[in-house]
């Protein structure tokens, strides 16, 4: 196995900007995980749901759905329920068919509930979404709350894997912490988001024979126990085995290669099989690239892109899709462009950027 | 329109400010510092005058550059560097060392394009014409004006009209370039028909209604007698699945009233190229992507991932190559 060096990724916490621009700038205080305050009192078995905490979230489902924001104090209740859903989950989350597979939404808020209506609702339809809820969108906030909702109220019912913008550093350079601000006045709501993150599972095991996660595979990872092996519970790290999984993209070229990106490796159809055959797989499903036909195949079907976000940053064009398993591991794709945003202003909509 | 087309500039000129806040811009060369240095304290006295004389723009620009994302530094770095290269590669044939051959550059739509600073005290011989909208140019002839570094770089403007630069090598002056009487008479006033000439339009034409920039192209290609037209703009990709023309003509006209009349006509390289009536042997053009993968040195690459988290290539490559760089010359 060879691995190129890469060049040390820098730091993407945001660096002042020039000075003379940098009158009015945020601090983005760095108080440090954990900070929010949101798993200081963790349970020690799973969240019981009763009918007080029942109505509690479907009045916020209710509420989100409207595409609404929650209170900063409801964010912190809901926050803290999800703690105690999500640090009982495991690294590699057993998943059951039938489930509809979903890659990322980025704070297309409009376009998730377009995904729900062609996917058929939940809890009715069993959801695994793979990340990257949040950053380049207008909506993370209201995006994140509402699956973070949903996955307290339909635990057994919808999965939620941590993508790698479901980390402190890249929510500050691409959209996610602005947003906080914008619409709490402050970051608290940022520092809860981002400390529960830290729980959210990382890969999901459908069926003992699809494996999912946001990015790809990492050289340090073999099998799937050793995935099992990770403390997950931390920021998302520079390098290593987790990032890997996160960051990663399969490749034409064969073996191992450095990721454009800046983190992750590339990865070649031989290490995909070879993958798929240790630990006994039919499939690699995975999210994390923009594909135009929301769905790609790669590794002559070892490994499958799906990207949920139709129009990605409004401006992109793509198709959107979903992938449906059902009890028989049939596989069938369903693809969708943006929702038509109804009630958006479009006067008050930001223009997506552009070189002007 | 005009006022919408206008506003263009200071998105323009923020993201330069972010490129160069993020450290993308400027491109580093060894043996450079020194430009490297001006380039920078240049523009942030621009945004420091931008300030004084407009605290409406400047606001804009400030607001823009908080909230620049690492595809936009890498567009914005690409775009400046490619065209600064064009021109160093036009002067370079055309400026003989120690001959008193005299060069100029029309930089139509010059909007804060900076770029006469440097090049005029670096290229001896050389005169440069800047052109925009009255607007425009009435404030970038007032930071100019009010800022002693632009004045010891540029020297004291004699101009004795209110809006306006002049000094017997830069003019700053304002021009309605869907006005092709008045685009001549003032390319006559202002400069010599026989001398090289480089022509620079960086995100113009695409506001101009076909006929109008036509219009121009034939108005200035047939006045000059050798010359090299440089152009930056977007277009909107000819695949039918290909939507990302479209979806920027409806977001840029819904959000800001900007039409875009040419970007879906000239929708390719190969068509855009064709807007310049010049011979193809002469005629080359790249999109932004290509000049990425070709011409960006693999050190300047590494420099450039190291600056932010670029997350997202295929994005990138969906945006850079839908713009493109034409280079046009006649003679």
């Amino acid at each position: 196995m060879e691995i190129d060096s890469d060049v040390p990724m820098q730091d993407a916490t945001e660096e002042t900007l020039d000075p003379t621009l940098d009158e009015d700038a945020l601090s983005k205080a760095q108080e440090g995980p954990g900070s929010s305050g949101i798993a200081d009192h963790k349970a020690s078995k799973p969240l019981q749901l009763d009918s007080g905490n029942i109505g509690q979230l479907d009045q916020w489902i209710e509420h989100l759905g409207k595409c609404q924001v929650l209170s900063e104090d409801d964010v912190s209740r809901l926050c803290k329920m999800a703690v105690d859903v999500l640090q009982f989950e495991e690294n590699v989350q057993p998943v059951n068919v039938p489930v509809t597979i979903c890659g990322d939404v980025h704070g297309q808020f409009h376009d998730l509930i377009e995904l729900f209506k062609i996917g058929g609702p939940c809890p009715d339809t069993n959801y695994l979404f793979m990340g990257d809820y949040v950053d380049r969108g207008y909506y993370s906030v209201e995006t994140v709350s509402y699956l973070v909702a949903m996955k307290v109220r339909y635990p057994k019912r919808i999965t939620i894997l941590r993508g790698n913008h479901e980390s402190r550093q890249i929510t500050q350079v691409y959209g996610f912490y602005d947003e906080c601000l914008r619409k709490y006045g402050s970051a608290n709501v940022w520092k809860m988001f981002t400390d529960l993150f830290d729980y959210f599972p990382i890969t999901a095991l459908v069926d003992n024979k699809v494996f999912c996660l946001h990015g790809g595979l990492s050289p340090m990872i073999e099998t799937i126990d050793q995935v099992r092996e990770l403390n997950r519970i931390q920021e998302v790290p520079h390098e290593g085995p987790m990032c890997d999984l996160l960051w990663s993209d399969p490749d034409d070229r064969g073996g191992w290669g450095i990721s454009p990106r800046g983190a992750g490796f590339t990865f070649g159809q031989d290490i995909s099989e070879q993958f798929n055959h240790t630990n006994d797989l039919s499939l690699i499903a995975r999210a994390h690239q923009l594909v135009m036909e929301g769905y790609a195949w790669s590794h002559q079907q070892s490994v499958v892109t799906i990207f949920s976000a139709p129009n990605y940053c409004y401006r992109c064009g793509n198709q959107a899709a979903i992938m449906e398993m059902d009890e028989n591991h049939n596989r069938q794709f369903l693809q969708y462009d943006p929702s038509m945003r109804p009630g958006e202003p479009t006067v008050s909509r930001k223009t997506p950027d552009y070189f002007l | 329109m005009d006022r919408a087309v206008q506003e263009t500039d200071y998105d323009a000129f923020s993201c330069k400010v972010s490129a160069i806040a993020k450290h993308y811009l400027p491109r580093q060369v060894s043996g450079k510092e020194k430009e490297e240095g001006e380039f920078v304290q240049l523009h942030m006295a621009y945004a420091q005058g931008l300030k004084s004389v407009s605290r409406r723009a400047y606001s804009k620009v400030d607001r823009a550059v908080q909230s620049a994302q690492p595809v936009m530094n890498y567009g914005t770095y690409l775009r400046s560097v490619a065209i600064d290269e064009a021109i160093a590669c036009f002067l370079k044939e055309h400026v003989k060392s120690g001959a008193e051959a005299p060069v100029q550059v029309v930089n139509l739509g010059c909007g804060s394009d900076l770029r006469m600073t440097q090049m005029l005290s670096q290229v001896p011989h050389l005169k440069w014409l800047d052109l925009d909208f009255k607007e425009s140019v009435a404030l970038k002839s007032r930071i100019l004006e009010n800022n002693p570094l632009f004045q010891r770089e540029l020297g004291p403007s004699e101009s004795v009209e209110t809006a306006g630069y002049l000094t017997n090598r830069y003019c700053l002056t304002s021009c309605d370039l869907n006005d092709i009487a008045q685009v001549a008479e003032i390319l006559k006033k202002f400069t010599t028909q026989d001398c090289p000439t480089l022509v620079l339009s960086e995100c113009v034409l695409c506001y101009m209604k076909s006929a109008e920039s036509k219009a121009l192209i034939n108005c200035i290609e047939s006045f000059y007698k050798m010359g090299t037209w440089i152009s930056y703009d977007p277009i909107g990709g000819d695949d039918s699945a290909d939507k990302f023309g479209k979806i920027m003509q409806t977001n840029l006209r819904e959000s800001r009233h900007l039409e875009m009349p040419t970007l879906m006509v000239y929708n390719s390289p190969e068509k855009y190229a064709q807007r310049f009536n010049t011979a193809p042997h002469s005629t080359s053009i790249v999109t932004m992507w290509q000049y990425y993968v070709q011409s960006v040195p693999d050190e300047e690459k590494m420099r450039l991932k190291t600056l932010q988290f670029l997350d997202e290539i295929e994005e990138l490559e969906i945006i850079l190559s839908h713009y493109i760089l034409a280079e046009a010359s006649w003679r």
